[in-house]
């Protein structure tokens, strides 16, 4: 390639979509609107971990695709991680009669 | 160039697809933007040639997790109507600062990098390296297979064992006993104690 795509070009969109999903998660009130939210920043951490595996060379003691599959697991963990989530949020549904954040208080004093 | 330009074009995309889901009033438009979103990182992750982590991104996450939370949205729909009463832009400012803080933060710190010893600064890292070399990133998927057999095994395993876990977990947790849904609240506390040990595999209602 003539002129490769700088690494901070990936960096900076990681950041922003970071930031983005960190306010999706502070303004929603529904709670499966805070659960994609959370989706978009952890797919942020994902491409800053590949990006910087792509371009630095591999480690001396580690294998050549520590960053792919640190990704993976990522991916695998926030699966199960949405899972569980709508799990709960269902609970909380059927008991509060509301999938609203705010209404989630049952345990503050 | 080409690739600058498909950089620029793929990340203004996500970055508005991104911007769409926090930002949308009907749910399921949010996670329509979510899965245009997950396609953009799906582009990204082929322009980092890691096209087999693509792939299972179009796979798992829009294939799954947006199912998922689909299901999520129309199994709650709100009897009392949730975002349409939220008051506009004004309690949204602090979160609106917030983010912004956190983005000018990030910024500065990936523009400042200075590198760290002897490594050299990421604003150096103008190029990638070839340094993989050709043969592995175009064989990814068997070497991804031979590295999870052996180097990473245990996390391997245990993360089989996590998915086990959170099967399970969302099955006890969203587990419905039928006929006794119709009493107060403190009898179905009652109910849902007694079921958590038992399997929940049976399928048989009470």
């Amino acid at each position: 390639m003539t002129q490769d795509i700088p690494l901070t070009w990936f960096l900076y969109f990681a950041a922003a979509a970071f930031a983005i999903g960190l306010f999706g998660v502070m303004i929603r009130r529904n709670a499966v609107a805070v659960l994609m939210a959370i989706e978009i920043m952890l797919n942020a951490a994902n491409m800053n971990l590949l990006a910087f595996w792509r371009y630095n060379p591999a480690p001396a003691g580690e294998g050549p695709i520590t960053g792919v599959i640190f990704a993976l697991f990522v991916i695998t963990v926030a699966a199960a991680e949405v899972a569980v989530g709508i799990g709960l949020v269902l609970l909380c549904y059927r008991r509060l009669q509301a999938a609203d954040v705010d209404r989630y208080d049952r345990l503050s004093g | 160039m080409i690739a600058r330009i498909l950089f620029l074009i793929i990340s203004s995309l996500g970055l508005l697809a991104a911007l769409g889901t926090v930002l949308a009033r009907n749910l399921v438009h949010a996670a329509l933007f979510l899965v245009a979103f997950f396609f953009c990182m799906a582009c990204q992750f082929v322009l980092l040639e890691v096209e087999f982590l693509a792939a299972i991104q179009v796979l798992v996450y829009i294939g799954a997790v947006v199912i998922l939370i689909l299901f999520g949205v129309m199994l709650t729909r709100n009897i009392q109507g949730d975002e349409t009463t939220s008051g506009g832009w004004t309690p949204r400012l602090p979160g609106l600062l917030a983010a912004l803080a956190v983005l000018a933060l990030l910024f500065a710190g990936i523009r400042h990098e200075r590198g760290l010893g002897a490594r050299p600064a990421w604003t150096a890292a103008a190029a990638r390296p070839d340094a993989p070399g050709q043969d592995l990133l175009l064989n990814m998927t068997p070497v991804i297979g031979r590295e999870l057999m052996s180097r990473y095994l245990i996390a391997f395993e245990l993360t089989g064992l996590l998915l086990t876990i959170a099967v399970v977990g969302a099955i006890a947790l969203a587990y419905r006993d039928l006929p006794t849904e119709a009493p107060p609240p403190s009898a179905a506390d009652h109910d849902q104690t007694e079921d958590a040990p038992e399997p929940a595999v049976t399928g048989t209602p009470r």
